[in-house]
């Protein structure tokens, strides 16, 4: 198995893109090893054989028809997107440079 | 004036005799309001809401009495957790990350709602993202609980509990993905339920975990939550998990006299196993007994996966949470920082996400963790094994029994700060709440009586699936019947 340490914890926060300082790396290990312990309970459960079930009624997606449509449909609904973005230029969201320019 | 209704009958028979309007009544909530200190708005919508008290005034004016057909909600003024939207107005889910997003559209059940009549006051504080279980998570401090303000009112819709309770509206919409309605509406003593998955459209509800995620009315009576799940109820092609069911009348089911003569109700050994504070137990018990004397069979039936729900729900509520809340980057929401330039993307997102609150960020971690490569199959999809063995024994125990009838909580309100170093603590407060998410079932808090210190315990009653329409006409006979006994 695995063991829960500041190291493993740092990983996942990394994978999940969230920065946690020293002090919560520390709270957040020992929680998380309390609440991992508690869940492998789940251990002794026989699931041989059970279908996992992702959603209570398992319906089946509904299909719409394959048309293109416009959204938003105005120019005032397209700002009103765009407001609540931090950034944002021409009309679009403004996201970081990911090239770097030389 | 306020004081003087408490439910939707009171303020239509008021409105009909001309003894307020919907203006006065309104502006009195607002007043109300704002010299209350229970913190459980986190914004106002007041020239919005004296809008639709103008236009409800006209109406009446036009018509002379309330036209339930058309209007069924006319001028009840209510309240919205604020992880609903509603276009125009600021919609926080009780986040830094979203303290400043105004919404460009509205979700379907406020929609329904307005159109219905109702008077929109504001928007109510919760959990951050609707996680937790005290109201202890919002990033705007935490709500107090209506009558003891040493307690918390529970959570994740404390905000609407405690609004309904201290009567700042007259009823109120949560969500409740794990318990979130039903355990402030306990904690709280009103009437909250969580209908079966899908029968309330989730369109324009801020995703915490989808498949289990589900809104609910809150309100003093069994009739007024009846009244705004007839309202908001029904198919919406905006959401693909929407129910296609036929539409019950739940106003007109509940009217009906429901006679609880061999009802058989199920109670459930394993949520009576020991654990229960000692007020709680006695009540539900008398509770019990009193649906006896009425003529209900009672019929102790098993659900021996009770146990493990704790666990399957705290993987697979914060894995759904860490995929939902992957899209808060910055870039769409939140806000950005002016040393941009500086950094990479993979730091640019960090630093962003820095706004989440700490509970928010445990459960991102723990389901990032549940998820990742590795651990997948011993955790995600074990717990989704599990998940299925949790709806089965529900399907069983339903082929013998109608009802089953259980706690709430294990315990009543607890006291501000009492639990919040300790989460898992926290998380097992949900025992008896999250199978019936984790199963997609309807079920309600009915208040059942109060503990030595005058704080309400709630009757939880489960139903079948799509069995809402019966279970609010037993929450109904019962509330209409039972004596809670005043300690």
């Amino acid at each position: 198995m695995f063991t829960v340490n500041e190291d493993l914890t740092r990983k996942i926060a990394h994978l999940a893109r969230l920065h946690l300082t020293e002090d919560e790396v520390k709270t957040f290990t020992s929680q998380l090893r309390e609440i991992i312990n508690y869940i492998e309970l789940l251990e002794e459960v026989n699931v041989s054989g059970v279908k996992p079930l992702t959603h209570p009624f398992e319906l089946e997606t509904p299909m719409r028809e394959d048309k293109i449509s416009h959204y938003p449909k105005t120019n005032e609904g397209k700002s009103k997107i765009l407001d609540s973005a931090p950034e944002i230029l021409y009309d679009s969201f403004k996201v970081p440079s990911i090239i770097s320019g030389e | 004036m306020v004081d003087l209704y408490n439910n939707i009958k009171q303020i239509h028979e008021a409105y009909n005799k001309k003894l307020i309007s919907p203006i006065e009544l309104t502006k009195d909530y607002f007043q109300k309001i704002k010299a209350s200190k229970h913190n459980a708005y986190l914004t106002l919508c007041e020239e919005r809401a004296m809008q639709q008290a103008k236009k409800a005034d006209q109406i009446l004016v036009q018509t002379g009495q309330v036209p339930h057909d058309r209007f069924p909600l006319l001028g009840i003024p209510i309240g919205i957790k604020d992880v609903l939207t509603i276009e125009g107005v600021r919609t926080t889910c009780a986040s830094r990350m979203l303290e400043h997003y105004i919404p460009p559209y509205t979700a379907t059940s406020v929609l329904r709602l307005e159109a219905a009549g109702a008077i929109v006051l504001g928007k109510l504080n919760m959990d951050e993202f609707a996680m937790g279980s005290s109201n202890e998570n919002s990033a705007f401090g935490p709500v107090l609980h209506p009558t003891h303000h040493d307690r918390v009112p529970g959570g994740s819709s404390g905000g609407s509990a405690t609004a309904v309770k201290a009567n700042l509206c007259i009823a109120a919409l949560g969500t409740d993905t794990g318990g979130s309605v039903r355990l402030p509406a306990s904690y709280c003593g009103i009437v909250g339920m969580k209908p079966t998955y899908g029968t309330i459209s989730r369109f324009g509800l801020v995703a915490f975990a989808s498949s289990l995620d589900q809104v609910g009315p809150l309100a003093n009576t069994v009739e007024d939550v009846a009244k705004l799940l007839d309202v908001m109820a029904g198919h919406d092609p905006s959401d693909s998990t929407s129910l296609r069911t036929q539409k019950i009348n739940y106003t007109d089911l509940i009217q009906t006299k429901y006679d609880l003569k061999n009802l058989k109700i199920g109670v459930p050994n394993e949520y009576f196993m020991g654990g229960l504070q000692p007020g709680v137990d006695s009540s539900v018990h008398s509770a019990l007994k009193w649906c006896e004397t009425q003529g209900a069979k009672l019929i102790s039936v098993n659900l021996p996966h009770t146990k493990y729900a704790v666990a399957v729900y705290y993987i697979i509520a914060v894995s759904e949470a860490s995929s939902n809340l992957a899209r808060y980057d910055s870039v769409r929401f939140g806000v950005r920082y002016p040393d941009k330039a500086e950094q990479d993307l993979v730091e640019f997102y960090k630093k962003a996400r820095s706004l989440f609150g700490a509970e928010v960020k445990r459960r991102i971690i723990l389901g990032t963790f549940s998820l990742s490569s590795g651990y997948y199959d011993a955790y995600y999809k074990r717990a989704c094994q599990v998940r299925r063995l949790i709806q089965q024994d529900f399907d069983k125990a339903f082929k013998e029994v109608d009802v089953i009838l259980s706690p709430v909580s294990p315990t009543t309100a607890f006291k501000i700060g009492e639990k919040t170093s300790d989460p898992l603590q926290m998380y097992l407060m949900d025992i008896f709440t999250i199978p019936v998410n984790l199963a997609g079932l309807p079920a309600l808090s009915v208040p059942c009586g109060k503990d030595n210190e005058g704080l309400p315990i709630g009757l939880h009653m489960i139903g079948p699936a799509f069995g809402d329409g019966k279970l609010l006409a037993i929450a109904n006979a019962f509330e209409k019947g039972f004596r809670i006994n005043h300690g």
